[in-house]
């Protein structure tokens, strides 16, 4: 019952991963432990091989080459960030502030009957840190770490509309039912977490909603849907089925699963070569970890208080961004390959989406974000983890530099530019790559197109985006499609 | 960074095969050539199945095959598995439900029982439905519901359970709406092109984009479902590995052009409804009742007072007998109501197309020939005798099998020839001959010229039947021809004249019985009652006062009143477009032309291109033009996808024998866990190739031989014995991929397969049929009445993996991960049926019954004893800590044990 989809990845060596090195294998499983689901007795037991490797997809995997980052954490800043109200300083808006924008096509953002002139920023911007960067003052905290950073100002993507866009930013193509960038990487590298998943998405735990497109954008489309995100619920058990039936206790838990084992045993002794039954036995053993390893992961109760204050979770305002963060760092510290964590909800008001009242609309996110992620930042750098961790804070695009009319007036969507940074994981701080047009309204120079973007990702954690391949339909398909350069420039 | 967007440059990585390229539109491919030099387009062969060694192990022919090539590895087919296995492989297999928990009927073995079972039609119709990429959402950012697509599944679910000839099924989910437009399981077929993603919010900049995606959907999950072929590869430039120009993919696509969703209201019979409905039932119940009480009470007598004086025999010597107790069946719907002259009326909804099988129990030493006249009658227009609109009929192809009685099936088929007509609608395609020829859809018998005449059409039997005693004749009649055209007022008679005359005098085979068994008065009062209850069948047939009430039952059965009209998502054109968020912005649904975009662009257009079908697979010389008929004068829709369908299914001149073998495939797959090609939705070049392509083609050739039906083609591979071998694996066999098949594939069950036995074992299972699904995980339905949405996919059945419904999957994987044993361990619902199923344990051991009705068998001695242990100490434990329950809560401990086990998970 291996999967005839693994064995092609096999054997094609050169354009795929291979599983089949014992060595590696040994050795990434000695030191890393086994995966989620993963299933890693049977590969102890036996002599590792092509089998095995089918039987535990998530087997830990060794990358393409040796890249710096081992985890990410994408704080996706979803709704679509304004970059000229954030990173992207346009003193020329300033200048033209008010002034009707020729030839701007009416239809680039999503109401074509809005549309307002120019607009400057409301916020002020200060320059920050060795690099002298240009930061928006809602950025009081973050901005004190803008030499880790590597800006992008010239990124751009190919949808003006929420759903498409976040599909786009995740899965590289802005459509849905393709795997995200989450999935891939998890397909590439398999899981180094010992009871936890290697995947884990949290949304927004305010009651604001998922993002739109909701669970598509961490979907591991036609990969297996054991490469898909684990969506922790915002509230209550992060996933289901952790605690035992309420009548039992430890004890009652554990001689039923020792009644489990026993007689699955009696049954594998007489199927000897049926792997996978030993897998299902171990996936017990691993079931019965995780219940409380998972609660142990995001129970905040043993972080020092001068901890929580630096990540601001005494703050009202950003105490869930700031738990959110810190689970993060403790999931990463665990193993968990690939993170993201969604800043506000659905669209609107409910999202960095502000179509109205831009100042209001940013402030108040910069308020839940700012210090949490900075907090972030410092905790992995003080814990020296922040060299294998790669920080990502992108949206699905940028706003637009002219006003969307209203009583407060807002941005539109804009899908010809938008900023980005990255930090730790490899990547060289204090740089800015790429630059917008004077008004910020396309990307002009170095434009990085979102498949460069993920190339970019992927090559900090080993993988060439080329070759990290998966044949769907007659077809070996790619995070970046058909496209895509790394960014070199920005890596340390 | 500069990119050259939607171009693949990887895909040019390959070279392997090149050649098939190395020509294109400039200079003509070589179709022929392309054809023949690849497994999956060439023509079907049919190839002889070999010779073995292990000749005491071939149960039917599939074994010669698998066999062969183990033979040739040094290697055999496993032992034969033993009957518990077999039994439960059998189950899941045909049900996905255990042994014990579905009801069989009594006297049929138990694949036929099992596929005679509705649970057989749920249990497949997954299968599909993840090939269709069926949903009932539109996916993307608001993934509104479609609350009215779930029909879709239902058609599925319930074409199957009737056995629908895959051909058919494929037709009807292309084009059901311009094939069978008042049929509505036609209309429902349609929802499969439907069934894709759709972004409800869109800007002006994405309207066309979003057409050509959702028309890229169409074509390409065509293309995976019934070609094996990945057409969307060609969207964005000529096809790499397959010969599909991107001008002959506009062209494929062009054929969806003006294909939208819509929501229309259809009748749809339902088995009760509203008032009416029972009205009908109420006065159909009274009508029996008279009937059987005349039956019971008038008819003995009026019996014994014709055989008092029985008529003398006064036909002489005739040359044919007349079948007026032959039982008439329609598949479609139609009903056919006695008339004293043998004959039958047929009333009932008009099926666009009809199947009929009609059985006559004969006592004829000696038949030679089968006579059907067409009478008319003023039930019909222009009094017939066909019930077409304009009194014509056209009879496609006629079948007969003859049996003796007693025996298992239909019988042998019975050769016919010489096949005679007092009048034919011309010499080719519409001539009695064209009855019994090769092409059993397209022409047949018909009578337009002389209408409101009755006709008749002689066929003989190549060879005399001879039976001693009775015999069974099976007469199938296939009215394909043309929409509706089924003969009105049939009479069956046959002869056993060496040479009967088209027009000769004939006889009723009733009053022959009779007067054979009491032509002379007072022999009645010699015979046994169970021969006079006997003869008494044959008497009524000729009873007035019968006939007159069976026939007030047969006409209101055709009044039978349709139920309210249902709303349903279907694909069609020219209704109103399913309401859609950016209506408000003028989004157009659809566009009349469809361009050629350059890269897939939709701001590069280039020329307007119209619907044909890929060159690769149009045959014998014949182009696209060759099924496109011009659409009916009346016609709502283009006819361009019926069009489609016919090529898609057509075995000599278009893409059929691809059709068979990938529906083949699947069928092989679902069985034995892999299918004998691996990639099931690739057929090309890119896919792998089948481990076994005699075996392939050998089953294609049996699947059309059966008319396209699966039933037949399932019985066959369960009953071969690569199908019943033991999964016990052998050190040193087989040890690849499991292709070679040296022992049964043993596979862990979907999660709907476990979550529906479960439930099954515990009593908890819901059997209701069809109808709109839920998204509550604590629903005690099947689980194929999850409602999916797309945004809110049911977490039990994702846990094991099943497939987003976003693209077409041919194929799930199959993970082992913590979270499923963490439902095991601590998921509600399935603590919920461990203790409902503790219940059900009503016997003095309990711990002996559980066992058996989890996993069908006993405890070994030494499950039997750990097991008991475990009671003991899980009860003292549970006693200890103050449950009032302790004994019951260990023995529910232990049922969740049993549902855990390897064994209850795993299709040996």
């Amino acid at each position: 019952m291996n999967s005839a989809i693994f064995g092609k990845a096999m054997k094609q060596d050169t354009t795929n991963l291979s599983f089949s090195h014992p060595i590696n294998r040994r050795r990434a499983l000695q030191k890393a432990g086994m995966g989620l689901g993963a299933l890693g007795l049977t590969s102890l037991l036996h002599e590792e091989g092509l089998l095995n490797a089918a039987v535990n997809p998530l087997a830990p995997n060794r990358p393409h080459f040796g890249g710096k980052a081992k985890s990410v954490i994408w704080i996706f800043v979803n709704g679509g960030p304004s970059h000229v109200d954030t990173w992207d300083y346009k003193p020329e808006l300033e200048r033209r502030n008010g002034q009707t924008l020729d030839g701007f096509d009416r239809f680039t953002g999503f109401f074509a009957n809005a549309v307002g002139g120019l607009m400057q920023s409301p916020f002020k911007f200060n320059r920050q840190g060795q690099c002298g960067k240009h930061v928006s003052e809602i950025f009081p905290h973050l901005g004190r770490h803008v030499d880790k950073m590597a800006f992008i100002h010239s990124g751009h993507t190919e949808s003006n509309n929420h759903s498409p866009a976040l599909f786009m930013m995740n899965c590289g193509l802005p459509r849905m039912g393709y795997p995200c960038a989450g999935s891939w990487i998890t397909y590439g590298l398999g899981s180094t977490s010992r009871d936890l998943p290697s995947f884990v998405v949290m949304s927004d735990p305010l009651g604001r909603g998922l993002p739109k497109g909701h669970a598509a954008n961490w979907g591991a489309g036609f990969l297996p849907s054991v490469f898909q995100g684990t969506h922790f619920r915002p509230k209550g058990d992060p996933i289901d089925n952790l605690h035992r039936p309420s009548v039992q206790d430890d004890a009652q838990q554990r001689r039923q699963l020792d009644l489990l084992a026993k007689l699955n045993r009696k049954d594998l002794a007489k199927r000897p070569y049926e792997e996978e039954l030993a897998a299902r036995i171990e996936s017990f053993e691993l079931a019965y970890r995780m219940q409380t390893a998972a609660p142990d992961a995001l129970d905040l109760k043993e972080e020092p208080e001068h901890l929580k204050k630096l990540y601001g979770l005494d703050i009202k305002k950003s105490t869930h961004f700031a738990a959110q963060c810190m689970m993060a760092r403790r999931l990463v510290e665990r193993g968990t390959r690939f993170i993201q964590i969604y800043s506000g909800g659905m669209a609107n008001q409910r999202s960095w989406d502000g179509h109205s009242d831009i100042k209001g609309n940013h402030t108040g996110f910069a308020q839940e974000t700012d210090k949490p992620i900075a907090g972030l930042l410092a905790d992995l750098e003080q814990r020296g983890m922040l060299d294998e961790t790669l920080v990502v804070w992108a949206g699905e695009f940028g706003r637009l530099p002219v006003a969307q009319k209203g009583g407060k007036p807002g941005r539109d969507h804009n899908p010809h530019c938008f900023s980005a940074w990255m930090a730790g994981g490899g990547i060289k701080g204090g740089v800015s790559y790429g630059e917008s047009d004077e008004i910020g309204h396309k990307a002009a120079v170095n434009k990085v197109h979102v498949n460069d973007f993920h190339a970019t990702i992927l090559h900090l954690l080993g993988l060439n985006h080329e070759t990290l391949t998966y044949r769907y339909g007659g077809r070996d398909f790619r995070l970046t499609d058909v496209a895509g350069d790394v960014i070199r420039d920005i890596i340390a | 960074m500069n990119n050259i967007k939607r171009l693949h440059p990887i895909c040019w990585l390959f070279i392997g095969c090149l050649s098939l390229h190395s020509a294109r539109e400039d200079s003509p491919r070589d179709f022929d050539s392309i054809r023949t030099n690849h497994w999956s387009w060439k023509g079907l062969q049919d190839p002889k199945p070999p010779k073995v060694k292990a000749q005491h192990r071939v149960r039917n022919d599939i074994d010669r095959f698998i066999i062969s090539k183990l033979e040739s590895e040094g290697l055999g087919l496993s032992e034969e598995a033993d009957a518990n296995t077999l039994n439960r492989r059998t189950h899941f297999d045909l049900v996905g439900l255990p042994p014990g928990t579905v009801d069989l009927p009594e006297n049929s073995n138990l694949i036929d029982g099992l596929m005679s079972s509705p649970h057989y039609g749920e249990r497949w119709a997954r299968h599909w439905l993840d090939v269709a990429r069926y949903a009932e959402s539109h996916g993307f950012e608001q993934d509104y519901d479609r609350p009215h697509a779930y029909h879709f599944r239902d058609f599925v679910i319930q074409a199957l359970n009737n056995d629908m000839p895959f051909d058919q099924f494929a037709r009807w989910q292309l084009a059901g709406d311009e094939i069978a437009p008042d049929n509505h399981l036609a209309m429902m077929a349609t929802g499969f092109l439907g069934a894709g993603v759709f972004p409800t919010q869109l800007t002006e900049k994405e309207f066309e984009s979003a057409r050509y995606d959702e028309l890229d959907d169409m074509a390409n999950t065509t293309g995976m479902a019934f070609l094996g072929l990945s057409i969307g590869c060609a969207r964005c430039h000529d096809h790499k590995f397959d010969p599909i120009t991107i001008k002959e993919y506009y062209q494929f696509v062009s054929t969806f052009g003006l294909t939208i969703r819509s929501e229309i209201d259809i009748p749809i019979p339902m088995p009760d409804g509203n008032q009416k409905q029972e009205k009908w039932r109420i006065e159909k119940e009274r009508l029996s009742k008279e009937l059987s009480t005349f039956e019971r009470d008038e008819l003995p007598k009026r019996f014994l007072a014709w055989a008092q004086e029985p008529p003398k025999d006064a036909s002489g010597i005739t040359d044919w007998l007349t079948l007026g107790d032959i039982q008439p069946k329609s598949l479609d719907g139609s009903k056919f109501s006695h008339q004293g002259d043998g004959s039958f009326i047929v009333g009932g909804p008009n099926p666009a197309n009809d199947r009929w099988v009609l059985t006559a129990k004969v006592n004829l030493q000696q038949i030679t020939a089968l006579r059907i006249e067409a009478l008319t009658d003023k039930s019909m227009r222009h009094n017939g005798p066909g019930r077409a609109g304009n009194g014509n009929f056209a009879l496609s192809d006629i079948r007969v099998y003859a049996k003796r009685t007693g025996e298992g099936g239909k019988g042998k088929v019975v050769k016919l020839v010489n096949p005679r007509a007092d009048h034919q609608q011309n010499t080719s395609n519409l001539s009695v001959a064209s009855s019994i020829d090769n092409d059993k859809r397209k022409s047949g018998w018909a009578i337009d010229g002389q209408i409101g005449k009755p006709h008749l059409a002689v066929f003989e039997f190549a060879q005399p039947l001879v039976f001693k005693g009775a015999s069974v004749l099976t007469i199938e009649m296939d009215f394909f021809v043309n929409t509706s055209h089924t003969i009105g007022r049939p009479r069956f008679s046959i002869s056993s004249h060496p040479a009967p005359p088209l027009k000769g005098k004939s006889k009723d085979q009733a009053l022959a019985t009779l007067l054979k068994a009491v032509g002379k008065p007072g022999t009645l009062e010699n015979l046994s009652q169970d021969r006079i209850k006997e003869l008494e069948k044959h008497y009524r047939t000729l009873d007035a006062k019968w006939l007159e009430l069976n026939g007030k039952i047969d006409r209101h059965e055709s009044n039978k009143p349709v139920a309210k009209k249902v709303k349903v998502m279907v694909s069609s054109e020219g209704y109103k477009p399913l309401k859609h968020h950016a209506d408000g912005r003028g989004y157009p649904h659809f566009y009349k032309e469809t361009h050629l975009l350059d890269r897939g662009d939709p701001n590069l257009k280039k020329e307007i291109v119209n619907s044909s079908f890929l060159p690769l697979l149009l045959r014998n010389g014949k182009q696209s033009s060759h099924w496109q008929k011009t659409a009916p004068n009346n016609a709502r829709t283009s006819h361009r996808r019926k069009a489609m369908a016919e090529w898609l299914t057509d075995l000599e001149n278009g893409a059929g024998h691809v059709v068979a073998r990938v529906i083949a495939n699947r069928l092989w797959q679902h069985h034995f866990g892999q299918g004998l090609v691996k990639t099931p939705n690739d057929f090309g070049n890119q896919g792998e190739k089948p481990s076994h392509p005699e075996l392939l083609d050998w089953l294609a050739n049996r699947l059309i031989e059966n008319d396209w039906r699966l039933k037949p083609m399932h019985k066959l591979i369960l009953d071969s014995s690569t199908w019943r071998q033991s999964s016990r694996q052998v050190e040193g066999k087989d040890k690849r991929d499991g292709s070679l098949l040296a022992c049964y594939p043993t596979r862990r069950l979907e999660g709907e397969v476990l979550r529906d036995s479960i439930l099954a074992v515990s009593g908890r299972l819901d059997r209701t049929l069809y109808g709109k699904g839920t998204l509550n995980e604590a629903s005690v339905r099947r689980s194929i009445y999850f409602q999916i949405k797309r945004s809110r996919l049911i977490p039990c059945m994702q846990l094991f993996d099943a497939p987003e419904p976003l693209v077409s999957q041919g194929r799930r994987i199959s993970t082992t991960i913590a979270p499923q044993a963490l439902l095991f361990m601590n998921g509600p619902h399935i603590r919920k049926c461990a203790e409902e199923f503790t219940k059900t344990l009503t016997q003095k051991d309990p711990l002996i019954a559980a066992y058996e009705k989890a996993l069908g068998r006993k405890p070994e001695i030494e499950e039997e004893q750990t097991s008991r242990v475990f009671l003991e100490q899980q009860a003292k434990a549970y006693k200890a800590a103050g449950q009032n329950n302790p004994e019951q809560l260990a023995l529910t401990d232990l049922a969740q044990t049993l549902f855990a086990l390897n064994e209850f998970s795993y299709i040996r």
